[in-house]
């Protein structure tokens, strides 16, 4: 990995941790090509200098896509520097969203979005005014449950959105699993709508970093590709004008995250009509500023399940007990 | 027939064709081509002919062509079907319904 960590750097990029493999071009014994693979997303691209110009990404894509199609992936993503959208459109790829002169997401099947686009169809839901809450819910805690509440409060129908990346402590299975039982506890659940999660929903998790200075950058090309995605490909086929979203005073990333919200999804200039954010006040608990899931996976941690209780629906409690993963949070204290 | 798993063929190199198959309800068929202006008709009817001597109802397929000939072009989407798909080819009819 040294030689590819060397030629990677010499290219200006670094290598993610998530590469699960390496399609390499050597030149007599010196490697001068590599291109990397991670899930479904094609990252870690960088080609000697001398040898820019020959063409030499196709036959790297080409052991990628094998590589790919070995671990059961189609069809894949890439993320890059807007500059070098060009080498990705003539290996096939299609742009999705782009945050300029930052980065671009791009797709290699034509007709991958709209496919999507076409499965959310069915879950058009006719009303006057439509919202939507984009969740993790890794637990789905009150705080979750008072957003939706909310959003339910001030629109006629409700999409949740449950992130589908699987990076967090309960798994994607298990997440959809808490806020649909949340959910189907809850007065408005007629007029909430929970989809599961999809390529198009991004998690900021899994974002690719390798060719982005530093955490700040990450995060502003994370939102802004997420951002467009869902103004551009998802609410138009949902008919959602409005989102709700949760303000979380410790947590700096959520609250630039926010604040990117109004930009994306009201102000910058798009084809799809602009979205209303409301971004409101995370309820308190009785003797908690505010619920949040990382404050319940810190109490799950210490094995503080009673204090968990109160920060929880009783469904979400329910599904915490009966699966503590005791061994994913590596916490011992009490067991009841 | 239809495609049931994803499959590729071919190369991108110029001359070449790379040809995608994946499984979907229905058939769609995209194809693109650095020759589209001279040969994109061409393009599209050598594919839609091979699809049809193969009977594929369902599938993705995406063709991304680099100036192949036809001959490469019919191979390629063969190969792909061929390896995209769990059922038997009958290889001997198919040759021979070819020109």
């Amino acid at each position: 990995m040294g030689e590819v960590d060397a030629l990677l750097e010499r290219a200006g990029i670094a290598r993610d941790a998530d590469v699960e493999f390496f399609a390499l071009a050597h030149l007599g014994t010196e490697l001068v090509g590599c291109m990397g693979l991670a899930g479904d997303v094609v990252k870690c691209t960088a080609v000697e200098e001398s040898l820019r110009g020959t063409n030499l990404v196709a036959p790297l894509l080409m052991e990628v896509r094998y590589a790919a199609i070995e671990r059961g992936h189609g069809r894949l993503f890439v993320y890059a520097r807007p500059k070098n959208a060009r080498v990705f459109s003539a290996l096939g790829f299609r742009p999705l969203a782009e945050v300029p002169d930052l980065a671009v997401l791009m797709e290699d099947d034509p007709r991958g979005i709209e496919r999507y686009q076409a499965s959310l169809s069915a879950m058009v839901r006719q009303g006057e005014r439509i919202g939507a809450v984009v969740i993790n819910a890794n637990p789905f805690t009150l705080g979750h449950e008072y957003l939706l509440r909310a959003a339910a409060a001030d629109c006629d129908i409700v999409h949740v959105f449950v992130v589908g990346e699987d990076r967090s402590l309960y798994t994607y299975g298990e997440r959809f699993h808490m806020v649909n039982s949340g959910v189907a506890q809850m007065p408005e659940r007629d007029r909430i709508v929970v989809h599961g999660g999809s390529r198009y929903v991004v998690s900021g998790s899994t974002f690719p970093q390798y060719f982005l200075k530093d955490a700040p950058d990450v995060s502003r090309a994370y939102t802004g590709i997420d951002l467009q995605l869902f103004r551009g490909y998802i609410a138009p086929v949902l008919g959602i004008r409005h989102r709700f979203v949760g303000t979380e005073p410790t947590s700096e990333i959520t609250a630039q995250y926010n604040a990117e919200m109004t930009y994306w999804l009201c102000d910058a200039p798009m084809a799809a009509p602009p979205i209303e954010v409301h971004e409101l006040q995370r309820v308190g608990a009785a003797d908690q500023a505010f619920v949040s899931a990382s404050k319940v996976r810190a109490l799950l941690r210490a094995g503080r399940l009673s204090d968990v209780r109160r920060l929880v629906p009783a469904t979400t409690y329910d599904f915490l007990v009966h699966k503590q993963p005791w061994d994913a949070v590596g916490a011992g204290g009490e067991r009841s | 027939m239809r495609i049931t798993h994803d499959a590729v063929a071919g190369t991108l190199e110029s001359g070449d064709v790379l040809v995608r198959v994946a499984p979907d309800e229905t058939l769609g068929v995209s194809v693109s081509t650095s020759v589209e202006a001279q040969y994109g008709d061409v393009v599209r009817k050598v594919v839609a002919t091979t699809l049809a001597e193969f009977g594929v109802e369902s599938g993705s397929v995406i063709v991304e062509d680099k100036g192949a000939l036809d001959c490469t072009l019919r191979a390629r989407v063969q190969a792909a079907v061929a390896r995209g798909t769990d059922e038997q080819i009958d290889w001997p009819a198919l040759i021979g319904r070819l020109p």
